[in-house]
């Protein structure tokens, strides 16, 4: 989702600034403490987003990052709901004390949100951003603050933690490439694919994505014949449609949001079939599409999270999230990437901190090294980090299928284990994703 | 004197032909692309796919815009509201045909009445008493639409929803030519724009409340000063511009998809087409929603390969370049 919400909510302000200007010239046409370290409480700080577009994935994010503190540290939820508070969360001894951050989507809001936190509300661990480019933002901005943590929230951007490569900041969840792991070879093996389009927004995480399904699709003989790149803020999206070759065996979509639904459905109500020529990105597969409906069966793509599996660890997560915070339709919270990597960052967290015994002194160096050599087992399989503290993750291709009481939902077909962040040496720090890079 | 004149009006016609060649240049371009002269590859049934795109999202474009042009006509209210009336208009039909299991037809005119009403109170609480003060009321419908932004988050949620088309609809059409599949829903929504556009033309020019309209158009104080009652006049236009608005809301809402940041996107639509076209006039609105829904579908493939990311700026482009030449729209009075 990563930089979608980005732009795309940038997009709206954007929108905004143009309508005020012009309406207002026709109007007239007419006429910080600092923390303590060590001893006493652990201040945490929750940057995701609530305001815009994507303002949907404030619940999923808080509900996922508090279920780890009611889960693992002892908390009560105050409520049923995911803005619901959390009390009485300990960590060897220390309270937690939970702040929040509220982001547009912007980096440059999300840079104000951490530096408010960070410097003012004084909180000695971050755990954000939500999407790519705020992402990058706040691991610069880490840079400026080594004796404080950060921990991604689900901000997707290669360069993050490829190029960036903050010491102090730690992603859990992987990049918007290695959400794609297995998809390209899925394309090429299951569906015979050989002849591929790319539809997607025009910016750095479609870019990412697109280099992830690229990286298996190519080398194995696949040919991109089209790279149609749309940009962001366009209502309309039946031209981007009409572009898309008509001899090609498949297209890859990577949208978000409103987009993908505009594309689901202008293709399918001009006679394509989205099972067998399209597949999506983790975006595209998110419950929020289901507006589409019946078109939609059989549609797989790439996920970070095993969404619809049957595995124990999937499933007692989910149910337990559920328990705590009972969502409409059920399993709604559960089911997304945004509750799900959250909750590995905040757990991240707290298995750190007990193992250093909630000792934060000299600058964290214990409890920064604590993270780096996490071996975590999360709902979406084990994780460990690589040199530039970005996960090598277990990745998935989740397909929509329809439940028993005729809803749609997911059903994981397939499961990548290993996927690091160069895919196996093919992306370092200067191959940075792009409109037309890599090549194929 | 005279030299300034003459100077003004070189200028002016300079401009003109400027605009001329252009939009020569603009068609040129696209007919080579498409039909492939001199020696390039064209694409014929993709330039008709996006010519119908064009015409069909310019439809939607005129019926919320319509609206907008005849609130800010007769009233000089510029309804900064406007974009948000569209996307709660969308989101009740949704909820009446999703939730409700209403028939498509009853939620459409359900939910644009019930926006017609929302319209008309927010006239009479709000802006009646601020009448003349244009900033003023400008500044009360931002707040509005800021409110009514923040509000229908909790009620509609922030995910896109679509709203089902209604059966024998949904599905495409095969075009006679080149065996082209388009969808029948956003011919509907053409056809729809055509009537309404006709029962507008029809309502202003022939009717003895369209002759009302125009009288307060070019003159409000003379018309209210031959006794007619302009305050039930502005009610009934702000009901239908409302109307229109919600209306809107239900086709886009079918015809695309309805998700928070929808309001700001057809209000900016809106302001475009009403600028560009000319403040307050119906067929201004009309030349306006064809420009911009053409720019808007032709420009992303148009354009030369790797400037396709340029294609939103051209909307804005078209907007300068029409304020530079006509301050007042294409078909805008002073």
């Amino acid at each position: 989702m990563a930089s979608r919400t980005v732009v795309g909510s940038g997009r709206r302000a954007s929108a905004w600034a143009v309508c005020v200007a012009l309406g207002v010239t026709l109007a007239a046409c007419g006429t910080g403490s600092t923390p303590s370290p060590s001893a006493g409480p652990i201040k945490i700080g929750i940057l995701s987003i609530c305001g815009g577009p994507f303002a949907t994935f404030e619940q999923e994010t808080f509900s996922g990052a508090k279920y780890a503190l009611i889960q693992n540290a002892g908390g009560k939820s105050l409520g049923t709901g995911p803005e619901d508070g959390v009390s009485g969360a300990t960590v060897s001894g220390h309270p937690i004390q939970i702040s929040f951050g509220c982001s547009d989507a912007s980096p440059d809001k999300a840079l104000a949100e951490a530096r408010r936190l960070i410097q003012n509300v004084g909180v000695d661990v971050l755990l954000g951003p939500l999407s790519g480019d705020e992402g990058i933002a706040v691991a610069n901005y880490a840079k400026q603050q080594p004796n404080k943590t950060f921990v991604n929230g689900t901000s997707a951007a290669q360069q993050t933690t490829l190029s960036v490569k903050a010491p102090n900041f730690f992603r859990f969840g992987g990049d918007g490439a290695q959400w794609m792991a297995g998809l390209g070879k899925y394309a090429y093996q299951t569906l015979m694919w050989r002849n591929v389009a790319i539809l997607g927004e025009d910016y750095s995480y479609p870019w990412t994505q697109a280099a992830g399904f690229i990286g298996e699709f190519c080398p194995a003989g696949g040919k991109i014949s089209k790279r149609i790149w749309i940009p962001l803020g366009t209502t309309d999206w039946a031209s981007a449609v009409a572009q898309l070759p008509s001899n090609i065996d498949g297209f890859l979509l990577l949208t978000g949001g409103t987009d993908t639904v505009a594309v689901e459905k202008e293709y399918a109500t001009r006679g394509g079939n989205l099972a067998t020529h399209m597949l999506g990105g983790s975006s595209v597969m998110d419950p929020t599409s289901f507006t589409v409906g019946q078109p939609l069966k059989g549609l797989a793509g790439g996920s970070p999270v095993p969404l619809g599996s049957t595995d124990s660890a999937w499933t007692s997560y989910a149910d337990g999230l559920e328990a705590v915070y009972p969502a409409t339709p059920k399993g709604s919270l559960a089911g997304s990437l945004f509750t799900a990597l959250y909750y590995d960052g905040m757990n991240a967290i707290l298995q750190g901190l007990k193992q250093v015994n909630g000792d934060l002194s000299g600058n964290q160096a214990k409890f920064q090294q604590a993270l780096s050599g996490l071996s975590l087992s999360t709902p979406n399989g084990p994780i460990k980090l690589d040199a530039n503290r970005n996960a090598i993750i277990t990745n998935y291709i989740v397909q929509i299928v329809s439940q028993a009481d005729g809803s749609l939902g997911f059903k994981t077909i397939q499961t990548v284990p290993n996927v690091d962040e160069t895919f196996g040496g093919v992306f370092g720090p200067a191959s940075a994703p792009s409109r037309d890079s890599p090549t194929c | 004197m005279t030299l300034r004149r003459l100077r003004t009006e070189i200028a002016r016609r300079l401009a003109g032909g400027l605009a001329l060649v252009v939009l020569v240049f603009v068609i040129a371009w696209v007919m080579v692309r498409a039909f492939g002269l001199f020696g390039t590859t064209g694409n014929l049934p993709q330039f008709i796919v996006v010519t119908l795109n064009g015409l069909t999202l310019a439809g939607l474009y005129f019926i919320v815009a319509s609206g907008f042009t005849l609130i800010f006509g007769l009233m000089r209210v510029v309804n900064m509201a406007h974009g948000s009336l569209y996307l709660l208009g969308g989101y009740l039909a949704w909820r009446m045909v999703q939730h409700r299991a209403l028939n498509y037809w009853v939620a459409l005119l359900l939910a644009a009445l019930a926006i017609g009403v929302v319209g008309l109170v927010m006239q009479q609480v709000f802006l009646r008493w601020n009448q003349g003060q244009d900033l003023r009321q400008a500044l009360i419908t931002i707040a509005l639409s800021v409110i009514l932004a923040d509000q229908m988050i909790p009620y509609f949620g922030a995910s896109a929803v679509s709203i089902g088309a209604p059966d024998g609809l949904a599905g495409s059409v095969r075009l006679a030519v080149y065996d082209i599949q388009y969808p029948t829903f956003r011919l509907v929504v053409l056809g729809l724009a055509t009537l309404i556009g006709i029962a507008l033309w029809y309502g202003i020019r022939h009717t003895r409340f369209g002759m009302i309209i125009r009288a307060g158009v070019d003159d409000r104080a003379m018309t209210s000063a031959l006794g007619v009652n302009v305050q039930v006049v502005f009610a009934v236009t702000f009901f239908i511009g409302a109307f229109l608005a919600g209306l809107g809301g239900v086709l886009g809402g079918t015809m695309i998809a309805l998700a928070p940041g929808q309001d700001a996107a057809f209000l900016l639509s809106s302001l475009v087409v009403v600028i560009v076209g000319g403040m307050g006039s119906l067929g201004g609105a009309l030349v306006g929603a064809l420009a911009l829904g053409f720019v808007d579908q032709l420009s992303g493939i148009y354009l030369p390969a790797g400037y396709t990311n340029y294609s939103i700026l051209l909307t804005f482009a078209l907007l300068v370049f029409v304020l530079a030449m006509r301050p007042t729209g294409l078909f805008g009075r002073r």
